[in-house]
């Protein structure tokens, strides 16, 4: 089974070096991310502005014009790969990382980030691949996402928010590009990560990310 | 609730009042100002005249307008009554506004210490924050003695003065904020919840009149003044590595297991693998 697996990562990596990377399959390990369309700013069209034009006035008052507090999501499932995981709000570890809880089959919401509620930006969900305590989580099953797959996320006002995978990317955490991953700006979509791919034994540490883009269904 | 007031602008206004109805050509943002205005005269609506052009018509008290991206330059300000024709006999100013490119500013119609409408430019700190805080700026630009500012019952700022500023970074999350006269910890504005929000500034303004009893807090958020996280460590077992030892997942992970059995306390005695190698 992990044969057939490694076979098929190193004949997609040979895919992907043969086709230049200029139609990437939606499964691709490699070193570079490649950034999803969705993260690609969305052209602007500059509107003709009017010789009368209007500068935004709002209320200062306290209750009117304080930063909103996020739509946190609370559930995740993709029940193609039988996840099904609580979905806790977290912020940062005292290194800088994003916090995790210990337990894998409960993800993290970066809660500093975009909510799947906000107008804009990747909302990151993400949870540990695996744990010496509690075993494979969930989330390992993510690696193998085919590009459609659909993801409901269900925020705290009850809503579910469905999504659809666009690609899934293993790539080493050194290359990760986590003021992409994190970005707050662009169209409003789904980021998930967890570790994957080979693991340094001495480390006790998996050496790369993978990282799953999806979109909103409409 | 965002209401817009136009722009009165003649065909013939062009130059700097072009750029604030937004016909000059995109700028990166590092060419432009960014100005925004807050009203904080209480009682009287005003227009806000730009290089002698009406720019903001009928302002109300407690409003703020913009922020408007403006090539760098001095801007000259007048604030009329709203029924005046003409920058001609302003209530406040005219005032000189230089503004750098690349920098971020709030100018506030207010009262001064006495009670006597003015205006301050203020610059607003858009440096980057630590990922995980937020930074709290508190304006006394209220006809008012020196004030403290207490975060949470406790005083977070001391004997601030009017028209002066106090910057404060927090780790991001909601405070109790209440204005204090100095050296007291009875309230005359507040307590309030102010979100102090995670990459952005949240300028939090005393404005209005002691003596006329209608202080007020305003508040002003900037953001996209974040840090991200540097990695997402996700795993630490191995159990799905690419790289186990002839595919034989079962085998590797038995001999990693024995090895943390000499690691780990026999607490540990819910790990499945653990209990497998043990038989």
């Amino acid at each position: 089974m992990r044969a057939t697996v490694g076979t098929f990562t190193a004949l997609a990596v040979a895919l992907v070096l043969l086709t230049g990377c200029t139609t990437a399959p939606s499964t691709t390990s490699s070193t570079a991310y490649v950034p999803p369309t969705s993260a690609a700013p969305a052209p602007k069209p500059e509107p003709a502005p009017a010789p009368e034009d209007l500068v935004p006035t709002v209320s200062s008052a306290l209750d009117q014009n304080q930063a909103p507090r996020a739509l946190a999501p609370q559930r995740i499932r993709v029940e193609s790969l039988a996840i099904d995981m609580a979905i806790e709000p977290v912020g940062l570890a005292a290194d800088g990382a994003m916090e995790l809880p210990r337990d894998p089959s409960v993800a993290a919401w970066y809660r500093f980030g975009p909510s799947p509620a906000s107008a804009a930006g990747a909302t990151v969900v993400a949870a540990h691949v695996d744990s010496l305590v509690y075993d494979i989580g969930p989330f390992a099953e993510l690696a193998s996402a085919a590009a459609g797959t659909e993801i409901v996320v269900t925020t705290e006002d009850g809503q579910e928010r469905r999504y659809a995978v666009e690609s899934v990317q293993t790539v080493t955490k050194a290359d990760v590009p986590w003021d992409s991953i994190f970005d707050r700006a662009g169209p409003g979509r789904l980021t998930l990560v967890t570790c994957g791919g080979e693991f340094d034994y001495d480390a006790r540490s998996y050496l790369s990310n993978v990282i799953v883009s999806a979109n909103p269904i409409a | 609730m965002h209401k817009s007031l136009k722009i009165g602008m003649t065909a013939g206004a062009l130059g700097a009042l072009v750029a604030l109805g937004g016909l000059a050509p995109a700028q990166a943002a590092e060419d432009v100002a960014k100005l925004s205005v807050l009203h904080g005269v209480p009682g009287l609506t005003v227009d806000v005249y730009v290089n002698d052009k009406l720019t903001l018509d009928d302002f109300k008290p407690g409003d703020l307008a913009g922020p408007l991206d403006l090539p760098a330059g001095t801007y000259k300000v007048a604030i009329t009554a709203s029924d005046a024709a003409d920058a001609s006999a302003p209530a406040i100013g005219p005032v000189d506004l230089p503004l750098e490119a690349g920098k971020n500013y709030t100018a506030a119609a207010h009262l001064d210490e006495a009670g006597k409408p003015t205006a301050t430019l203020f610059t607003n700190d858009i440096s980057q924050l630590a990922a995980g805080d937020g930074r709290l700026t508190v304006r006394h630009v209220a006809a008012a003695p020196a004030v403290d500012v207490l975060a949470n019952g406790a005083a977070a700022i001391t004997a601030l003065v009017n028209p002066k500023e106090s910057v404060l970074t927090l780790p991001a999350g909601t405070i109790s904020a209440a204005v204090a006269a100095t050296g007291t910890t009875d309230p005359v504005i507040g307590p309030a919840d102010v979100n102090v929000a995670e990459g952005t500034n949240t300028i939090v303004y005393a404005w209005g009149s002691l003596t006329d009893k209608n202080l007020a807090l305003a508040v002003q958020t900037i953001d996209g003044l974040h840090s991200n996280p540097d990695s997402i460590p996700a795993g630490e077992a191995g159990l799905v590595a690419t790289n186990q030892a002839d595919g034989s997942t079962g085998l590797m992970v038995g001999g990693f297991a024995a090895v943390l059995m000499g690691l780990i306390a026999a607490g540990v005695v819910g790990v499945r693998r653990l209990s497998a190698v043990r038989r």
